[in-house]
């Protein structure tokens, strides 16, 4: 025992040693990627990431069993084979272009280090308690991380995980080797590695979680560390991302998700401390949070059917995740959902630039997983669960969730995630980076199809016939962009080309939501584009007859026998009133096809129950970043409130 | 030559163990659990003393000295019944912290380690494949919604096909691209086909169906190492770093004998 002691400091001092002459070189690998790699004059394609994954070093994430660490998401990203954490080979069919590490920043590392930490150090009665359940079996393993989530949503986290303090060296030293990794996996032009983590406030239980994404490579990123979400504030993430760029001369960007699951928080009319909003608070908030995550595992935040009655399409992945909050400690009520969802969200946002100026929710829209098994699958045919415990297994589809002890959420109320879709001119980390902050990308629920749009005023109908991307970026806006009033109806050019290895499209729609002459948010959705339109799906007293169903659900199969390879339109709003302020996205619905329930039935020859799988089929779909269309005579923020009535 | 001697994870273990060995002289001689003698030397007495006057200030009363003895010895003897039950050698948490402890040992250095031309130039010569890519395509396709109509134009001299999002022509194109953009079918399609000038197929896609003109089938080249230096170090580190994990271990490992029951 001595002798191992001895070992011990030996190890310990040697170690020392090699950091003292650590000289990491610099090069291209561990810098923003600007002057890495030739770039084109547009952006040419769109490049496929995750913004959201979990690892061991997520406080969670380990707790709930994963033993894969930050170097297998990354290899598994970029298309490797590894090895999940129970046992099966993993691969993606389609390596990712970019990922975002975004591991929590509370306790980051803490539960890795109190798995490994002797029992008898560890003092803290519910700390030791949780220690000998991760020890004792993954089930107790996930209970343990429940009871975490649960304590921290009740803001009783033991005062040994949450003292920064504390935690500081051992979060030091982690993240500081976490930079580096992410340096040597990250290759201007072939697969862009972001530092990021997660801040993960939940006050009552309500999540309003942020992922926060840096642009720049470690010598910048190495002068902080990541800022922790329990007992701190949205703006003093702000105020730590303001001063991370003045201090570094970098970039930094939030992207709030899982509104949800917020009750109603995530998009408020009033400003946190529940006041009026002011002016700068939703500055703020605009410049730092260009983006919302509007798709994950842990369901879709588009809208909800009480949102949106008229919207056929609008209940994907909403059933379950409507009961309540995150760990389902309060009831979601009628009245929360327009600050949960996004489309009500960019209505809000409408609503407020004419009170205060400012629109706080004149955001783009991406996909991401949240996988909190380091694996960042969005296939349905290949999925590995939220977490460990849910990884591929019989009992999963149908078994209770880990997450809030009440019941009503199951297994096939999980999505297999989305993917982020960034138009760039190269994959770098500035690139990306940059579309990010310009709005022009779009989500999916996982399949990769191509979805262009550009928003102008003299857009023909003929420009298909010649270099229409040109056109649309040189006579107007791509997806994220803001077009003034000039007096007559806005044109859209729209193209989504399907998946190349999946469904055919259904239809392309436009959103739009506009606050009328009475000061009131509409909101409408036009078919503009779909298979068959001149054909057997002419449009029947206003309604397009359906695309049909091709899913064999015993076999998890479909067939590309209906649909389009590809939608075009050339849309002009048909109900533009001068000096309207108006947003217009674009969804594009897939046919139906099957989830990864039916998958799972068919492999583990489970019986669903008659809910799950009728649950069972889905159209997958992508949405756009909105262009926003402002009236031509903005006012100073002072004098805003003074034109509400004319508008 | 020397610098790279320090690196190696070899010299670090036998580092380890003088370290050990200087560390066990100086502490004593290692306990045997059998032995049923507890020798309070005088060595040992000047380091109880010298460990109370380290936190206290001032040297122990007799009194204390007593105290500090018996703490001691309560300790010495619980520890040595701890050993004579196993118990280190059953400490899951125990294993795991050292086994990782090794490992980091043997691989800190590789991690922050400046490597020389040479190097990479060799690894890169050893690796080829590991940094050629998949190659490159060029050709011009003609898309079809219908096979019929495919086969149809494949009459005609210049089939302009239907209108879609596609490239019509791409010249070297990587292939990793190719199958993002066209998709996996259209690959695997497209790998059996023999570069000629004149139009193929109807081939299939995830979209439809094509007409092709391969052009050029471009294998996959290694760029110089000017290029592509960070991939390549890059990968180097991350390869040595597994690799002297490895190394590091078998030399441990062929110390031993493993005999499973």
């Amino acid at each position: 025992m001595r002798g191992t002691w001895a070992v011990l400091v030996a190890c310990s001092l040697l170690a020392a040693c090699n950091a003292a002459v650590s000289d990491t070189a610099d090069g291209a690998q561990s810098g923003d990627g600007t002057e890495t790699i030739a770039l084109g004059e547009f952006p040419d394609r769109p490049y496929w990431g995750d913004t959201h994954l979990h690892t061991d070093i997520s406080v969670d994430a380990f707790g709930f069993g994963v033993r894969l660490g930050p170097e297998d998401a990354l290899k598994f990203a970029r298309g490797e084979e590894v090895t999940a954490t129970t046992g099966m080979k993993a691969q993606l069919a389609r390596p990712l272009d970019f990922l975002v590490i975004s591991d929590h920043s509370d306790a980051m590392g803490a539960t890795r280090r109190l798995y490994d930490a002797p029992r008898m150090l560890v003092r803290d009665p519910t700390l030791r308690r949780w220690r000998d359940m991760m020890h004792v079996s993954p089930d107790q393993s996930t209970r343990a991380v429940a009871e975490l989530i649960t304590a921290a949503a009740n803001d009783e986290i033991p005062e040994a995980l949450r003292d920064p303090e504390r935690q500081g060296k051992a979060t030091r030293d982690l993240w500081d080797k976490h930079l580096a990794l992410l340096d040597r996996y990250n290759q201007p032009g072939t697969f862009t590695a972001f530092a990021g983590f997660e801040w993960s406030l939940m006050p009552d239980g309500n999540n309003l979680h942020r992922v926060v994404m840096f642009r720049d490579g470690s010598a910048k990123t190495g002068t902080v560390v990541p800022f922790p979400g329990i007992d701190t504030k949205v703006e003093q993430l702000w105020d730590y991302m303001d001063a991370y760029e003045a201090e570094t001369g970098g970039k930094v960007l939030a992207i709030p998700h899982n509104s949800n699951l917020s009750n109603g928080m995530m998009f408020d009319l009033v400003g946190p401390d529940g006041g009026p909003m002011t002016a700068e608070y939703a500055r703020r908030r605009a410049a730092r949070e260009p983006v919302v995550e509007a798709t994950q595992i842990k369901g879709d935040s588009e809208t909800h059917p009480l949102l949106s009655p008229n919207d056929e399409f609008a209940g994907f992945g909403v059933a379950g995740w409507d009961l309540g909050n995150l760990p389902l400690t309060h009831k979601t009520t009628p009245g929360m959902l327009p600050g949960s969802y996004i489309r009500s969200a960019l209505l809000r946002g409408l609503t407020l630039e004419q009170q205060l100026g400012v629109n706080p929710y004149a955001f783009g829209l991406i996909g991401s997983t949240d996988s909190h098994t380091a694996l960042a699958t969005g296939d349905e045919d290949n999925f590995f669960g939220k977490h460990t415990n849910n990884e591929p297994k019989a009992e999963r589809a149908m078994a209770p969730q880990n997450l809030g002890t009440r019941v009503g959420r199951f297994g096939w109320h999980y999505l297999a995630g989305g993917y982020a879709a960034a138009w760039a001119r190269g994959n770098t980390r500035a690139e990306i980076f940059d579309a990010f902050m310009r709005r022009e990308t779009y989500a999916t629920t996982g399949p990769r199809m191509v979805l262009r749009l550009f928003a102008g005023f003299d857009f023909e109908a003929n420009e298909w016939e010649g270099d229409w991307v040109r056109a649309g970026y040189t006579r107007g806006v791509p997806m994220g962009g803001e077009l003034e009033d000039g007096g007559k109806a806005p044109v859209f050019l729209i193209s989504a080309l399907k998946d190349p290895d999946g469904a055919n499209l259904d239809r392309v729609q436009v959103i739009k939501g506009w606050v009328d002459a009475n000061g009131e948010a509409q909101e409408r959705v036009y078919d503009v584009a779909w298979s068959d339109m001149d054909g057997k799906r002419a449009r029947v007293g206003g309604k397009i007859p359906p695309v049909g169903d091709t899913v064999d659900r015993a076999e998890a199969s479909y067939e590309n026998s209906i649909g389009a390879a590809e939608l075009r339109a050339t849309w002009t709003d048909p109900d533009y009133r001068a000096g309207q302020r108006a947003f217009y996205y674009v969804r594009v619905l897939e046919i139906p096809t099957p989830r990864w329930t039916l998958f799972d039935a068919k492999r583990f020859g489970i019986t669903l129950s008659p809910e799950a799988l009728a649950d069972g089929v889905a159209q997958e779909r992508a949405y756009s970043s909105p262009v926003w269309l402002r009236p031509k005579a903005r006012k100073q923020v002072g004098d805003a409130p003074m034109i509400m009535g004319k508008t | 030559m020397i610098r790279s001697w320090l690196r190696e994870p070899l010299v670090h273990f036998l580092l380890a163990g003088a370290a050990i060995y200087a560390a066990l002289g100086w502490w004593g001689n290692p306990v045997d659990p059998a032995d049923r003698t507890i020798a309070i030397t005088r060595e040992r007495q000047a380091g109880i003393a010298l460990g109370f006057e380290r936190i206290m200030g001032r040297p122990p009363t007799d009194a204390e000295m007593d105290g500090l003895i018996d703490r001691w010895v309560r300790e010495e003897v619980l520890y040595r019944e701890a050993l004579r039950l196993g118990l280190d050698e059953d400490d899951a948490v125990v294993r795991r912290r050292l086994a990782t402890k090794m490992d980091e040992l043997a691989t800190a250095s590789a991690e922050t380690a400046t490597v020389s031309e040479e190097t990479l130039e060799q690894w890169l010569a050893a690796h080829p494949e590991r940094f050629a890519g998949g190659g490159a395509l060029s050709f011009d396709q003609a898309w079809f919604a219908g096979e019929d109509t495919a086969r149809r134009a494949l009459a005609t001299p210049n089939p302009r096909g239907n209108p879609i999002s596609l490239p019509r022509s791409v010249a070297r194109m990587p292939t990793s691209e190719v199958r993002e953009t066209f998709g996996q079918q259209f690959v695997q399609e497209l790998a059996v086909l023999q570069p000629v000038e004149r139009w193929q197929g109807p081939v299939p896609s995830g979209f439809g169906w094509h007409l092709v003109r391969l052009r050029e089938r471009t294998p996959g080249k290694v760029p110089p190492l000017g290029e592509i230096r960070d991939l390549v170090e890059a990968d180097w580190r991350n390869a040595t770093i597994a690799e002297r994990r490895e190394r590091a271990y078998e030399v441990l490992r062929e110390a031993y004998r493993v005999e499973r029951e």
